[in-house]
């Protein structure tokens, strides 16, 4: 009896053709609808989790806020002050005030005038924070005011700002702070602000280039360019900043068209992507470094209890400088980052073209001279090959880095093997990030210093003022994470802070930067070079900030996007949406929830649907095959 | 096994019945409140203070900005009894409490805006490999050793010990990149306006095409390998001797005899991973940017943000509990041995 059998498959068959002609539509219609818009679709993998600036902790979020809003004094194409908020500036004889005259016919992105007063609110809410001792949000931007020792701002018109510093300082200029709009933001209650309870919502009103006018928190991001921009005609009509969870999902979106930047590429994709049609890949130098940190706690002896460094060796300078002579440097930019970057020395990168200064006398890799400067600084070999400290206990030193740097780990293999012959025994091991920040802190930031030595890394601002501070003795407790204690070094930071002669203050560093070297609480492994790629068939004058070594986006400011210019205008398909015109006033489109017809709006009860109709459609389609079988009830 | 005995009064059969399912339902509740009562002291315990994490890990705050943190958050007071008791009585309330992570956002949408997708892909991925699954793996085992036992049962087997990433991946080159029929990334296209909800239904079908694809691929294997198992073991009982002694055709001993009992495991499985369905699943997620609850679980562990960890194991917990407790009930239906 085959017949049934085979019956019942065509009409498996015939069902499922009747599901599929159902779908095909669907299916067959194009996924992305056509714009009569210019998108600048750029790929990242970090996460825009706030549009509150104070909430930045990210690159990411630092480019969100500088799309939103312009800084007072922005960053030009190699990170030199060029007019923002401000026009012009000048500073008065003795330093110590600093008068604004800010960009005339200024207008906010909802067409309200923008004047001195929001720049004087926006920096005195700042202030005021400072002295309440309250943290903005993450506190990332706090600093900046601080830094540049400013006392008071004041709006004597509308047109002029007037910032008084303690001292005479060029950092005024390099306040990576947004102006906001105090018709907006004063409504807001204080706490709101600073806890980040306020997220500052879409629509954003800015006098950015673009402002955000949809969030997905943690999915994407998207701006409209500002109809009352001040600058010359922007490229893109619109601006996505997408998070991408997998690098290799955004490179293939590169390459599909369907994103055309990509941030943060790995060195294997990067070399796949060189000589692709219409794609470049460029590498930038970066603003930061990667370094092999030392346990240098001395208070009390360097005692603490129940943590604390497993020797005294770690506080002796000679001791660490011998261990420098054990890292061959090249080898690890050649292993760990493929080649893209460059061999650490000093801790400002060369990225700070007028501020680094390489070493006086720079190590080399020599395994024997670093057993040599061992046996110098007294620290011998025993009969068993082990290397005794001066207390006579063999040197075990644990290696740690944080999980979130995989890499990293590639570096402690390296240097476990390195430090071997030499007699120290290493034991590397990762820890995971929210554990290992707390691991590191000092008594003085009520923790217990349990490490040798760890590699993990910094970023830096466009001023190599904030790279500087981890080495100060008032950090203890704070951001020095290598409780490195020295005078001198307090000294020379406390005179290049207030220093604005260029010649005097690059006198200054060179000195810190030599202090450091030499006592290595830090041995600066490598500069990471900052990896992106993006697509040359809809955008137009890419250029690279800084333009020697920099990349297009996601650097100082929103110098990148100004300048960009379209390819070739996509011709509409008949089938495109009926997109509302972006010029004329803003048309803020909703945000998250609610509103039919714009945007994807929140799609749950979209999605219960399709899941439904494709259940029904399934049991149709099961229906159809099993129904014959209710009659005939046979003997069993 | 023949069907249940006729003569059996119904009056008894039914308190039986519904003791059965009370005491099931109790169960179900206890379970759930030790897993929250167990969920919230388990992640307050990880090494890494949050208030460190929630200030972006910022090397420069002071100590008050950290006790100021703490107080906002009201993570300064003692962890029992009194962080434990407002939980509780804000959970029941049905308040979640906010993000630490998005800052300002009720866990309640957090969660909400993730649900829809994952249940969408994980969940629609599982009905269809429920039913390939189980249709491949039945046929396997009725027809042993035949063509369709071998291939079928190959390639699922391979296919189940591949990752998702490795399968994702695969998919991701040849149909997104190399034949441009799919979008790469996402659930929607970011920024697109739709017309009508035709249209925007299409842009979500267009972006799940794949995603869907890798999910029910990685999954077939475990229902067709229990399926074809079950069948081979039901194909021996001593009752298909008799049908088949009683002349009943293949077709009709399969369909009426052999698989409803080589249902039973079948069901248990079903029921169980349907639970886990809201768990998501992070490295098919990760892959295609599919926003759903697996990636938000892993990204808040590493933040540390407890209310979105205790909302996301609290719906998992109730989700799976009450999977697990509809399938002891549909047990208890198909199976009669098990209900006294």
């Amino acid at each position: 009896m085959r017949a049934p059998v085979s019956r019942r498959f065509v009409r498996l068959l015939a069902a499922l053709g009747l599901a599929g002609a159902l779908l095909l539509p669907a299916l067959a219609a194009p996924a992305r609808a056509a714009d009569e818009k210019l998108v600048l679709r750029a790929g990242t993998d970090q996460k825009i989790k706030s549009l509150n600036p104070y909430a930045a902790v990210v690159v990411a979020e630092y480019e969100a806020f500088t799309l939103n809003y312009d800084l007072l004094v922005n960053f030009g194409e190699n990170n030199e002050p060029v007019p923002g908020f401000a026009a012009s500036w000048t500073q008065s004889a003795d330093g110590n005030t600093w008068t604004f005259k800010i960009q005339p016919g200024l207008k906010w992105s909802d067409g309200k005038a923008a004047t001195s007063e929001d720049a004087r609110w926006t920096y005195q809410t700042m202030l005021d924070a400072v002295a309440k001792e309250v943290t903005l949000v993450s506190g990332y931007l706090d600093g900046y005011l601080p830094a540049a020792g400013v006392t008071s701002v004041t709006a004597p018109d509308p047109e002029t700002l007037v910032v008084t510093t303690e001292f005479p300082s060029t950092l005024v200029l390099y306040v990576y702070a947004p102006i906001l709009p105090k018709h907006v933001w004063e409504k807001v209650p204080f706490d709101d602000i600073a806890s980040g309870a306020y997220t500052n919502p879409p629509p954003v009103v800015g006098t950015g280039p673009y402002q955000a006018v949809e969030t997905k928190e943690g999915n994407f991001t998207r701006f409209m360019k500002n109809p009352n921009w001040r600058g010359s005609a922007l490229g893109a009509d619109e601006v996505i900043l997408t998070t991408f969870a997998s690098s290799d999902t955004m490179v293939q979106a590169l390459r599909n068209g369907e994103i055309d930047y990509a941030r943060g590429i790995a060195p294997d994709q990067f070399n796949s992507l060189k000589g692709q049609p219409n794609i470049v890949a460029v590498e930038g130098a970066s603003n930061g470094y990667t370094e092999l940190a030392f346990n240098c706690y001395s208070r009390n002896g360097g005692v603490i209890e129940g943590g604390g460094a497993s020797t005294k060796a770690l506080q002796d300078p000679a001791f660490r400088d011998a261990l420098g002579y054990a890292i061959d440097k090249e080898e690890l930019v050649a292993k760990t980052l493929a080649g893209y970057g460059e061999p650490g020395s000093t801790i400002v990168p060369p990225f700070h073209a007028r501020w680094h200064v390489p070493p006086a006398s720079p190590r080399t890799f020599d395994i024997e001279k670093a057993k040599s400067l061992l046996d110098a600084a007294g620290y011998k070999l025993d009969a068993g090959g082990k290397r005794l400290d001066k207390e006579g206990k063999p040197i075990t030193l644990r290696l740690t880095w944080p999980d979130s740097e995989a890499e990293n780990g590639t570096d402690a293999q390296f240097i476990a093997a390195w430090f071997e012959p030499l007699g120290i025994k290493v034991d590397a091991s990762v820890t995971e990030e929210g554990q290992l920040i707390d691991q590191l802190l000092p008594p003085e930031g009520e923790g217990k210093a349990q490490f040798d030595m760890f590699i993990w890394g910094w970023v830096g601002d466009p001023d190599p003022n904030s790279l500087l501070k981890f080495f100060l003795a008032a950090e203890i407790g704070v951001s020095s994470d290598s409780f490195y204690e020295n005078p001198k070094y307090d000294e020379l930071y406390d005179a290049q802070r207030k220093e604005s002669d260029e010649a005097k203050r690059r006198e200054l560093l060179t000195q810190m930067q030599e202090l450091i070297y030499v006592e290595a609480p830090y041995h600066v492994l490598y500069y990471d070079s900052q990896l992106d790629a993006y697509r040359t068939d809809r955008f137009t004058n890419w250029k690279n900030q800084p333009a020697a070594n920099g990349t297009p986006l996601f650097g100082q400011g929103s110098f990148g996007y100004w300048g960009l210019g379209a390819v070739a205008v996509p011709t509409p398909t008949p089938a495109a949406t009926a997109a509302p015109a972006p010029s004329g006033e803003p048309t803020p489109a909703p945000s998250s929830s609610g509103g039919s017809g714009t945007g994807g709006g929140d799609s749950t009860p979209l999605l219960v649907g399709i899941l439904v109709a494709v259940l029904v459609v399934a049991g149709i389609v099961l229906a159809l095959v099993f129904r014959r079988r209710q009659a005939g009830g046979e003997e069993e | 096994m023949e069907p249940a005995p006729r003569g059996s009064p119904p009056a008894h059969g039914a308190t039986v019945r519904s003791r059965y399912f009370l005491r099931q339902v109790a169960q179900a509740i206890l379970t759930v409140a030790f897993i929250v009562l167990v969920n919230f002291v388990l992640f307050r315990m990880m090494p890494g203070s949050p208030e460190r994490i929630l200030l972006g890990r910022n090397p420069n705050v002071s100590a008050e900005a950290l006790q100021q943190t703490k107080e906002r958050w009201g993570l300064d007071k003692p962890l029992i009894p009194d962080q434990f008791v407002s939980y509780v009585v804000a959970t029941v309330q049905g308040d979640l409490g906010f993000s630490f992570v998005y800052r300002g956002k009720p866990v309640t949408q957090v969660l909400a805006e993730r649900v829809g997708p994952t249940l969408l892909l994980f969940g629609l991925g599982e009905l269809i490999a429920i039913f390939v699954g189980l249709a491949i793996g039945a046929y396997s085992g009725w027809r042993r050793g035949g063509p369709v036992d071998y291939v079928g049962n190959g390639i699922s087997l391979i296919l189940y010990s591949m990752p998702y990433f490795l399968i994702g991946m695969g998919l991701l080159v040849i149909f997104a990149t190399a034949l441009g029929w799919f979008p790469t990334y996402g659930m929607v296209t970011p920024g697109a306006t739709y017309d009508s909800v035709g249209e925007h239904a299409a842009d979500i079908l267009a972006h799940l095409a794949l995603p869907l694809a890798t999910v029910a691929i990685g999954l077939i294997g475990q229902y067709s390998i229990l399926m074809r198992a079950s069948v081979i073991e039901t194909m021996n009982d001593d009752y298909i001797t008799t049908a088949r002694a009683k002349g009943l055709t293949g077709g009709r001993i399969l369909r009426h005899h052999a698989l409803p009992n080589a249902m039973l495991p079948a069901v248990t499985l079903i029921a169980v991973n349907l639970g886990y369905v809201v768990a998501g699943a992070i490295t098919a997620e990760k892959v295609f940017n599919w926003p759903g609850l697996g990636t938000l679980t892993v990204e808040a562990l590493e933040a540390r943000d407890f209310p979105v960890l205790q909302g996301v194991f609290l719906l998992l917990s109730i989700s799976v509990v009450a999977a697990n407790l509809v399938a002891d009930l549909i047990y208890g239906v198909l199976d009669p041995r098990v209900r006294t």
